[in-house]
């Protein structure tokens, strides 16, 4: 194939082939591929942590902790819903800058702040269960053990979450390294 | 938040319905499979959407148009990572349904998926008819050097297509 070919094939593809009511659904949130999945991720957790919030004190004896453990709980629920929300925000909008280079660059370093904002909270999070549910215990040897347990599950699974972060980063760190090649000659 | 009222969609999806072909040629350029093309192109009508309130009409609508679908196709998180490199088979058409699509145009978009994101967005602009100036403008690369890599992407196709 010539270049004239390829400009030819480039410029011939495609055609009008979604309909403007098709299009239409394509601008409402509740059509998109992942952030409607993502909203709704996001509301059932609001909704339950909200819940859990509203019935912990009777039902998880939060009148006999002391106010510290209560506080931290409290916390540690918000700190998540507010990860929530501002990971469906940052996520929902990848487009920035007035070029390619610029956005792309802007976006990266928005990843990268939610990255460390979103393990962050989660080890906050987590640290704040366990001390609620822990303020008033005491520990045995056995129940040391099951928190040291419990402690490197959630230490594994921040882990995790960290590797797909990073991944996830390493790949936009390759892109915007990708848009500068070459500019210094 | 801007409110838009029923003239502005309508605007819009004018708009959007006469340049389809620009986000159809973005998705079969970064998508390997049906699935993920279609999902890029609703991502990117969403896009275009959330961003036509910052449309001026300054810049052609192409420009807007390509500026907008590229960057959500480079930024947005791809579902499968594994390379796909199937040189006989051809993918199934994203609109198999309305029409054939020629082998030309197939071997053409099989030919630029094996390129990098940033070759994709320069050769997409060149193949479209934008001058070295407007491909500058609009992904951020100086003009001295789009002129020097799209050189070489020309190459690397020629290549693959002998």
């Amino acid at each position: 194939m010539e270049l004239n070919d390829l400009k030819s094939s480039w410029q011939n593809a495609g055609g009008h082939f979604k309909g403007k009511t098709e299009l239409a659904d394509m601008t409402r949130i509740t059509h998109h591929p992942s952030l409607k999945k993502i909203r709704r991720k996001l509301i059932a957790e609001t909704i339950f942590l909200l819940f859990f919030l509203f019935i912990y004190y009777d039902w998880f004896d939060g009148d006999q902790k002391p106010l510290y453990a209560n506080l931290v709980l409290v916390i540690g629920l918000l700190l998540y819903i507010a990860n929530d929300i501002i990971g469906y925000i940052s996520v929902a909008k990848p487009i920035h800058g007035s070029n390619l280079k610029l956005s792309i660059s802007s976006y990266f370093s928005g990843i990268k702040r939610l990255a460390v904002f979103s393990l962050t909270f989660s080890l906050l999070y987590s640290i704040c269960l366990i001390v609620f549910f822990t303020s008033v215990i005491h520990f045995t040897r056995e129940k040391r053990l099951l928190l040291v347990a419990l402690a490197i599950l959630l230490f594994q699974l921040i882990f995790w979450s960290f590797r797909v972060w990073n991944r996830r980063i390493k790949s936009l760190v390759e892109q915007v390294k990708d848009f500068d090649k070459d500019e210094n000659r | 938040m801007i409110k838009r009222n029923d003239s502005t969609e309508k605007e819009f999806l004018n708009i959007i319905h006469e340049n389809q072909r620009i986000i159809y040629k973005v998705c079969k350029t970064y998508r390997d499979t049906r699935e993920d093309q279609e999902d890029l192109f609703q991502e990117i009508v969403y896009q275009l959407w959330k961003s036509y309130p910052s449309f001026k009409g300054e810049s052609k609508i192409s420009s807007w148009m390509y500026r907008i679908a590229l960057n959500t196709a480079i930024a947005t998180y791809r579902k499968r990572t594994l390379p796909v490199d199937y040189p006989d088979k051809i993918p199934e058409p994203m609109h198999s349904d309305t029409g054939q699509v020629s082998q030309n145009e197939e071997r053409l978009f099989q030919a630029l998926r094996t390129l990098d994101d940033t070759e994709k967005a320069l050769v997409s602009l060149f193949l479209e008819g934008f001058t070295y100036q407007e491909i500058a403008s609009i992904t951020g690369i100086t003009e001295n050097n789009t002129g020097v890599r799209l050189n070489r992407i020309k190459n690397k196709l020629k290549e693959i297509l002998k």
